[in-house]
């Protein structure tokens, strides 16, 4: 048996199924009969226990100070009521329902009163309130392994939805694989599973009940789909394609050390997307000429407290320290949106995509805004930096930043720290940005073109949801033609341009961008070789020819087809 | 019955840590005890409840008690209730 999802993540991974159903779970309404309620209520008090044991567990691994600490600890006390307990437990006897169903109502009415009261504090608890009633259903439906420290065997993970957070906090030495019900094609987890090199699939309609924890699966990353409890043929064949997948992958790496550059000898910086430390430490791996864009909002997911100045300085230095004098980009935080980030305060919004984000979150909050670029400018004193914005529309937005950096300049001087100058560009990823470009390019080193998102906000389809996936493919006319426009500007003003969106990483793709003219590619770790390799063995000619028919097509397949023939 | 009526005065109200102490020191008496806010009830003894009564900063609450020990509780109760921060 087998089921289809999106690639989002290549690959071929081999391991048990393991669901993890932090957010739903299938619930029974039907009424119980009058001899079940017994049970019910013993499998209530079993799943109070069940879960009050996790919790302190949890507990013995945190650290007072976290905040998760106090969060759990009020779990914990919200599982010792003993009123509590014996108002579900009324509840099922009164209205012959199961404790799931018990548990459900009881907590949604908790859950709605204390989403009502003013205090913003308390109306979070309601959604804390809300997660514990779904984990204490999914221990009275069975589910196990919430604890995934002790995994052992390579395990292939299977939820409704994964944040990039709770993605951070998987084991990944035993993690092969990933499968989730949600998730468009660019969504965060997506590109974190890419880059740590885990096969993933999204928008994957499985039926939970058909996969039992436990179960052999084999997810064939290259196709999209997931095998449940394979044949052997089936099982042999995939791991003879695993073979030759990762045989590729040697002969990719003899690339390493050689020149981006077409037969006819034109010339490409490729770079690397990355957000942590880490990422940048395994760049050397694939040969990265440097850094297209650092993500810095990802050093604040997994952190209580917001980095203070120094803490970011260190971590630019070590950065820089690793990059040896290549070009290193950081991106300043792009926050808002479908990034949640624990220790900024969560804002509501609705439309979060359209709403506070990138640059206006920065705007919003210039204290945070500024400690980061006085950490950057501070970095810059020992190695070559260069700085982008997200989100930028305009040049007013640019007014008040270099406002902002001057006010830094100042402020450093007064404190007597040294500090470096720095090249400036903007993330071109709206319509608005390209439509004002011209305006803004004067006072640019380079841009960069974030294609993501570039893409959602030109075809108005949220890059998230799974139901727009197929209609709105990352290769469009629309796109290309604003790419295109962008390219043209940059070049009039002699302004170098990148492009580091997920297109880039697309070996397929990349001819095209060359032949528009782009000078740099920045990618996935994990493409570059893929991508070098397509570059190395195509004439510069060729990609001019791709760019000038590709730019001609006028239709969404036509195009795609044109670029990936009839494999996609 | 007994009953008494203090001042929240805890910077950020009583939430979640001051709340536990609540309903650990509740506990620690064998009688009823409820604590009024703005027209609704909640057990002492409950944290799931008393939540819902947003006792923020600056909130007048009744603390009721009745039965054993009721008198003795109250104090009690309405003293961590002003001292909690």
């Amino acid at each position: 048996m087998s089921v289809t999802g999106v690639v989002v993540s290549s690959g071929i991974a081999f391991g048990q199924a393991l669901h993890l159903n932090l957010h739903q779970q299938k619930i029974d309404y039907r009424l119980i009969p009058q001899s079940d309620i017994a049970d019910e209520k013993k499998a209530l008090e079993k799943a109070f226990n069940q879960q009050k044991l996790y919790l302190n567990q949890c507990l013995k691994q945190l650290e007072q100070e976290s905040e998760h600490f106090e969060l759990i600890e009020a779990d914990l006390m919200i599982l010792e009521d003993e009123d509590l307990v014996e108002e579900i437990a009324d509840t099922i006897s009164k209205l012959q329902i199961s404790a799931a169903v018990a548990i459900e109502r009881i907590f949604s009415h908790q859950a709605s009163e204390l989403a009502q009261l003013e205090d913003p504090y308390l109306a979070n608890r309601a959604q804390d309130v809300l997660s514990l009633a779904s984990r204490l259903i999914a221990r009275l439906n069975g589910a196990q392994h919430l604890d995934l420290s002790q995994l052992k065997e390579d395990t292939i993970i299977f939820a409704h939805d994964l944040t990039p957070a709770e993605f951070a906090m998987l084991p990944r030495r035993h993690i092969t694989g990933l499968v989730l019900e949600t998730g468009g094609m660019t969504s965060h987890t997506a590109i974190l599973a890419r880059s740590a090199g885990i096969p993933a699939l999204l928008s994957c309609q499985y039926d939970t009940a058909e996969i039992a924890n436990g179960t052999e699966i084999v997810l064939d990353g290259m196709q999209g789909q997931v095998f449940i409890a394979p044949l052997t043929e089936v099982r042999n064949q995939l791991s003879e394609l695993k073979r030759l997948d990762e045989q590729r992958k040697q002969q990719l790496l003899t690339l390493k050390d050689l020149p981006v550059q077409t037969l006819d000898g034109h010339q490409i910086s490729l770079l690397a997307n990355v957000g942590s430390l880490n990422e940048i430490s395994h760049l050397a791996d694939v040969g990265a000429d440097g850094i297209g864009l650092f993500r810095t909002e990802f050093m604040l997911m997994n952190t209580q407290t917001l980095p203070d100045e120094k803490t970011q300085y260190h971590f630019y230095c070590d950065s820089l320290h690793l990059m040896a004098g290549k070009v290193f980009t950081i991106r300043t935080l792009d926050v808002g949106a479908d990034k949640e980030i624990p220790c900024l305060p969560t804002i509501i919004e609705d439309n979060p995509a359209l709403g506070l984000r990138g640059i206006r979150y920065s705007l919003a909050n210039p204290e945070l805004f500024k400690t980061q670029v006085k950490a950057i400018l501070r970095a810059a004193n020992h190695g070559p930096i260069r700085l982008m914005f997200p989100m930028i529309n305009q040049i007013e937005e640019l007014d008040v930043l270099f406002d902002y950096i001057e006010e830094c300049k100042i402020s450093l001087l007064d404190e007597e720290k040294g500090f470096g100058e720095l090249s400036y560009g903007i993330v071109v990823e709206t319509p608005a940005a390209v439509l004002n470009l011209e305006s803004m390019l004067t006072r640019l080193d380079f841009i960069s073109i974030g294609t993501n998102d570039l893409t959602q906000y030109t075809m108005a389809a949220d890059r998230t949801n799974p139901a727009l996936t197929g209609q709105y493919p990352s290769l469009s006319p629309a796109v290309l033609t604003l790419v295109n426009a962008t390219i043209t500007l940059a070049k009039k003003y002699n302004v170098s341009v990148s492009l580091c969106g997920e297109l880039a990483s697309d070996p397929k793709v990349a001819p095209l961008l060359v032949g528009m003219g782009i000078d740099e590619l920045s990618v996935n770790p994990c493409a570059l070789l893929e991508v070098k390799s397509a570059l190395r063995n195509i004439q510069y000619q060729t990609c001019l020819a791709i760019a000038k028919h590709g730019l001609k097509l006028t239709r969404i397949e036509e195009l795609n087809l044109y670029i990936y023939g009839q494999d996609k | 019955m007994h009953e008494k009526t203090v001042t929240i005065t805890a910077k950020h109200g009583i939430h979640t840590r001051p709340a536990a102490l609540l309903v650990k020191k509740a506990k620690s008496f064998d009688c009823d005890i409820i604590v009024e806010c703005d027209g609704k009830q909640a057990s002492a003894k409950s944290l799931f409840k008393l939540q819902t009564l947003g006792l923020n900063h600056g909130v007048t609450v009744k603390v009721i008690a009745k039965g054993e020990q009721a008198k003795q509780a109250i104090e009690e109760v309405s003293e961590l209730l002003i001292t909690l921060s």
